[in-house]
């Protein structure tokens, strides 16, 4: 891949947390466009790892570099105005406003001037079949609900790449498809790069297109959900023999 | 952008029935206080009185955009106050400089050390702030004490009198005061629903319910944070004019004191936090108990029984109507939405 076609490049991320490790030497990258897994065990480093990525938390060492750019010491707001957008894996609205208000946030703040706010908010409403919603708070909402939202508020206004985490968890396997579909659709259709940190492997099978695997802060494998399957290191680390079947 | 496609339909159905609902809530307020000296049983007590209730309900609008839109718990935003009078009444005082300009410098002071304390504390979560704002306060109170020649120490800055002059922005009657004070109840009113409804109050509130969802979307929590502590503390030391002029003087515990920085929290706590009407309702409820417990106790021979009632008053709202008196009125009107 040339730098160009590099969404993300992580190069031997670390982050200690006094004497703890929870990241030691992490390094991969995204193709722009790719649709990509980060699993492993719980306390592997995954949601560390995507607080390091997002500029919630600062590595002790190594580098983050976005679309070509060093954004290591960039702070997360600055990073989600050049389109680097996330989910929460425990729901984050902010429950004093509308749905529509939530979204508008993202929008006034990410879209390129001359944009409007208010289309952009009513084609993501749109996009995402929220449109009922949008006068609703999220305390009226149903978990699938509220998690559209976050990914609404997410992709408002500027997004290149889409980091989901754990988005599926807590859904009813329809509840689930659902989701899946709209964010292969905004893969599709907006080209948005996604990485999915999920749980739940039929997801990730029916999702992603590659998988990186960590455990104990370490990066132990990285290729496509069937090579992911037959790693004997992933299956005695994480998967087991009888999950290595739902990849 | 403003108001979003989807929200601005819930603003038409709330505007369904305006002409009744404009008069009931705005015109005939600001009309009935516009008259009030014009009524044969209003005497100047009652004029007064009502002058008071508007500036502290102008001066807890000022502190609900810092702490009921963005908040940040300023607990001592009397610095704002004292700032705004003792800036007033020294360039007046010593300078000859009327407060149609002190007050302007007042608020540049305040801004700047606005931008001071919150470049300083605002980037800590939790109780960092609230606490560093009572210590601002408490250091001020000293420095007052302490330079006797500027403030008058204990003593306090009486400002010099000139009778009925425009110049000097003084009257011998609460009369004038009284439009001063609605003018700015009402500049700050539309200031405060401007603020709601515009980009930066969205991010705000965006930041006061969440710092990290916030940042997230994209919004610079730090410099909103710090654009909301300066915006509300210049609003506060423009309203310390009208408190300085009115009041004549000013101490060291009036200004920076904490006891009355809980004045200033009062309104916007009792009436609603984060709401435009919120501090006027609350402000009102405010000054009309204290004038009542005030003429209670003067009876009964009870001091503090103002204070008392307060307290008691503060504790049910907390426990039983957390979005002040506004959220218990306008419940069912505009479906907990009272803006």
């Amino acid at each position: 891949m040339t730098t160009s076609t590099i969404a993300l490049d992580v190069k031997d991320v670390s982050r200690n947390f006094g004497g703890v490790a929870a990241l030691a030497d992490v390094s991969f990258s995204v193709g722009a466009g790719e649709v990509m897994g980060l699993i492993g065990p719980n306390g592997a480093g995954k949601s560390t790892l995507f607080e390091i990525v997002s500029g919630n938390l600062a590595p002790s060492a190594g580098r983050i570099s976005y679309f070509g750019s060093d954004c290591t010491s960039q702070p997360s707001h600055a990073r989600r105005r050049a389109g680097m957008c996330r989910t929460f894996q425990k729901v984050r609205l902010f429950d004093s406003m509308t749905v529509a208000q939530n979204i508008s946030v993202a929008a006034s703040q990410c879209l390129p001037p001359g944009r409007s706010v208010r289309d952009e908010v009513a084609a993501i409403l749109g996009q995402l079949r929220l449109d009922a919603l949008a006068s609703r708070r999220p305390s009226e909402l149903t978990l699938a609900d509220r998690k559209r939202v976050e990914i609404g508020r997410a992709i408002a206004g500027h997004c290149r790449l889409l980091m989901l985490d754990e988005s599926m968890s807590g859904l009813t396997h329809e509840e689930a498809e659902h989701l899946i579909g709209e964010v292969l659709a905004l893969n599709r259709q907006r080209g948005i790069t996604v990485i999915v940190v999920e749980h739940v492997l039929s997801v990730l099978a029916a999702l992603v297109n590659r998988l990186v695997v960590l455990n104990n802060g370490r990066m132990i494998a990285d290729g496509t959900p069937r090579q992911i399957a037959h790693d004997p290191v992933v299956i005695e680390a994480y998967l087991g023999k009888k999950h290595s079947a739902l990849l | 952008m403003t108001v979003p496609a989807a929200t601005s339909s819930v603003t038409s159905s709330r505007s369904q029935g305006v002409p009744y609902r404009l008069v009931a809530s705005y015109v005939l307020p600001v009309a009935i206080i516009a008259v009030l000296p014009l009524l044969p049983f209003v005497n100047n007590y009652i004029i007064a009185a009502t002058v008071r209730a508007l500036i502290f309900i102008s001066l807890g609008q000022a502190w609900n955009i810092v702490a009921g839109i963005g908040g940040q718990l300023s607990l001592g935003h009397g610095v704002f106050l004292g700032l705004g009078c003792y800036t007033t009444g020294i360039l007046f005082n010593r300078y000859g400089i009327p407060p149609w300009i002190g007050g302007w410098v007042g608020v540049v002071i305040s801004s700047a050390v606005a931008l001071v304390m919150g470049s300083l504390t605002l980037r800590m979560r939790g109780v960092f702030f609230a606490l560093a704002t009572v210590a601002v306060s408490l250091a001020l109170v000293q420095i007052a004490l302490h330079f006797v020649d500027l403030t008058g120490g204990g003593d306090g800055l009486a400002l010099k009198f000139f009778g009925n002059s425009l110049w000097a922005m003084q009257s011998r009657l609460p009369g004038p005061f009284l439009y001063a004070s609605l003018a700015f109840v009402l500049a700050y009113y539309w200031i405060t629903r401007w603020v709601l409804a515009s980009d930066f109050g969205l991010a705000m509130q965006a930041v006061r319910d969440d710092e990290v969802a916030a940042a997230a979307a994209g919004v610079p929590v730090f410099r909103t944070k710090v654009l909301g502590f300066m915006l509300s503390a210049a609003m506060t030391a423009l309203a310390a004019v009208l408190y300085m002029q009115f009041y004549m003087a000013i101490d060291p515990e009036a200004a920076f004191g904490l006891s009355q920085a809980i004045q200033l929290q009062l309104p916007a706590l009792l009436g609603g936090l984060g709401t435009a009407f919120g501090p006027i309702i609350g402000g009102a409820v405010m000054i009309f108990l204290s004038e009542v417990t005030n003429w209670g106790s003067t009876k009964v021979g009870i001091n503090g029984l103002d204070i008392l009632v307060y307290g008691l008053m503060l504790l049910a709202v907390i426990l039983h109507a957390p979005k002040g008196i506004v959220g218990v009125i306008f419940r069912n009107a505009f479906a907990g939405r009272a803006h």
